[in-house]
């Protein structure tokens, strides 16, 4: 591991989420190649590569939507490969998609309300005749529902179906969806994507907002360089499926195998 | 009034019934599981009723006594959903149109295994099922007050935190897998309480029809109550309730049509005749047709949404 300079992350290295030789082959394609990290607690972590490094694999790969071929995932001391997706989600790790997946005929706040399953704790019984929890549990929810929407500007579409929203609307919503689980380490994938260099501006800003507040780890694909160096704490840098370089930006940026994997050898 | 419920009484709770099987096909396609498995439920049910009346529960009194018409709804309920965790937790790694296929697979082995066993009277069924009341009408004592139970069921449950997982996982199961819903569970579960409610229904009806036999649980069964949904619409519980009325009362209607004694019109005779034999035919016409200018039905959320909306303002 590169020594940690940081600012963030002199007060608090420990670690939360670790990558062992991960690997995963689709067919002779190696996706994701020996790639062996470590998140710490409470940083943002970018990851980033070409089109086709392995980026979204790896997003997969963590939150368990495909196992992996070989290699280990801990999290907070815990193995976690082998888990099934609801299961890692209600340990506390939550994602974003890269092609926003919202449940699009729901409203705005149902959404939201759906990122809290895991905190409900009445059933088909309770729920149905309305017997203590579930009317104080349904209230709080819808709270917290609309806190968060609150949170990233979109209280006033609440009842809108998430369908219809804007694009950027949309990555705003699954963010909060996503927070809505009250998760440890959150996994943005391309959250940028489409939005014009305003909204990118704000997002930055919402994305270390959300960090703080949330005492949140963040770990964030996105091919906006501009964005990627001014957020995050370190980056990682995939190419092939092979970890190339990992470091603060200031390294990355000048470290000879991303040039070459961005720029092309000399 | 009387001689209104004498005339129609029969229909009137084969439409309450027809709601309810509706909704037991509704109940998994709340997940977005297009199963068409609640014949065989229903089925199962009415042989339960139909062996427990005719073999277990003997008495003398000229009236099938109500506790034990309720207990065989129980029983019925219980074994049919206790076979939906069973047939449900493999069936549902199947999805759309193969997890269709693999359900009417398993309407069409109840309807072999019912037609072959001694029990449930092989071909010709089970006869002389007693009656718990002295008119048809009165079957509404019971169906009436399960239809408002399942309605206020539906309602509840679109609303709390079993539907809204049952809504997730239909509009991307992916997602609200990463959301921490287990979409086997809510799956199973959804075909499970649909199971459930079939066979219910299934006791009722073996003691209303008075006979039970294999030609209960069959594919044109299931196409029927997929009519009953995709045309009811498939998006709120009221979708089904009202399609599986109107559809129970339409081939009826038609007949009435085609009579001339009712209508006083003087139809050519293949018409009259298509009008009441060609159910099927047109029940298949108006799933094409629903889905092409109806796709959400006739019955859509969206009807109630303008009030909602006015509502959380």
């Amino acid at each position: 591991m590169t020594p940690q300079t940081t600012n963030n992350l002199a007060f608090n290295a420990s670690p939360i989420l670790e990558a062992k030789y991960l690997t995963r082959s689709f067919g002779g394609l190696v996706a994701v190649n020996k790639v062996s990290f470590v998140v710490n607690n409470n940083e943002i972590f970018g990851l980033i590569g070409p089109n086709g490094a392995g980026k979204t694999t790896l997003f997969n790969l963590i939150t368990g939507l495909i196992q992996p071929s070989s290699g280990q995932l801990i999290y907070k001391g815990d193995k976690i490969i082998k888990l099934r997706p609801h299961q890692i989600a209600a340990k506390g790790i939550a994602r974003t998609f890269q092609n926003i997946r919202l449940f699009g005929e729901l409203s705005a706040l149902e959404n939201v309300i759906i990122g809290r399953h895991i905190h409900i704790k009445s059933g088909v019984f309770n729920g149905v005749l309305n017997i203590p929890p579930a009317p104080i549990e349904e209230l709080k929810t819808k709270h917290k529902a609309l806190e968060l929407l609150d949170l990233v500007g979109l209280s006033d579409r609440a009842f809108e179906k998430a369908q219809n929203l804007s694009y950027g609307d949309q990555r705003r919503l699954e963010i909060a969806r996503a927070l809505a689980l009250e998760p440890q380490i959150i996994l943005l994938d391309e959250p940028a994507a489409g939005m014009n260099p305003n909204e990118k501006q704000y997002l930055s800003t919402f994305i270390r907002q959300i960090c703080t507040q949330f005492n949140l780890t963040i770990i964030l694909i996105e091919h906006h360089v501009p964005l990627v160096m001014g957020l995050c704490d370190r980056i990682a840098v995939l190419n092939f499926g092979k970890l190339i370089a990992l470091g603060n930006p200031a390294e990355v940026r000048s470290d000879p195998a991303v040039i070459e994997a961005y720029l092309g050898a000399e | 009034m009387a001689g209104f419920f004498a005339t129609y009484g029969n229909l009137i709770v084969l439409m309450v019934l027809g709601a309810m099987l509706g909704l037991s096909l509704y109940l998994p396609l709340m997940t977005g599981q297009l199963s068409l498995a609640s014949p065989g439920f229903y089925a199962l049910g009415g042989y339960i009723a139909a062996i427990l009346s005719t073999k277990v529960f003997i008495t003398n009194s000229s009236l099938f006594p109500i506790p034990l018409l309720l207990l065989e709804m129980l029983i019925a309920g219980a074994v049919c959903g206790l076979l939906g965790i069973l047939v449900g937790i493999p069936a549902l790694r199947l999805r759309g149109i193969y997890l269709a296929i693999a359900t009417i697979a398993f309407v069409e082995v109840l309807r072999v295994i019912s037609l072959n066993l001694d029990i449930t009277g092989g071909a010709v069924g089970i006869f002389g099922i007693p009656q718990p009341f002295q008119t048809a009408i009165e079957y509404l004592w019971i169906a009436v007050p399960l239809l408002i139970i399942s309605m206020f069921f539906l309602y509840r449950l679109e609303r709390i935190r079993v539907g809204r997982a049952f809504a997730a996982i239909r509009e991307d199961e992916l997602a609200a897998d990463a959301m921490g819903i287990n979409p086997t569970y809510y799956k199973v579960l959804a075909f499970t309480l649909g199971a459930i409610l079939a066979g219910i229904v299934g006791a009722i009806s073996a003691h209303f029809l008075n006979t039970w036999n294999a030609r209960q649980g069959t594919f044109d069964a299931s196409i029927i109550y997929l009519t009953f949904v995709l045309i009811g619409g498939s998006k709120t519980f009221l979708g089904p309730v009202l399609g599986g009325m109107v559809f129970t009362a339409l081939p009826e209607m038609l007949r009435a049509i085609a009579d001339p004694e009712i209508t006083g019109l003087q139809l050519p005779t293949a018409i009259a005749q298509f009008l009441q034999d060609g159910r099927l035919i047109i029940f298949g016409l108006l799933i094409v047709i629903g889905t092409i200018f109806f796709p959400q039905g006739l019955v859509t959320p969206d009807l109630f949404k303008r009030r909602r909306v006015r509502n959380n303002k």
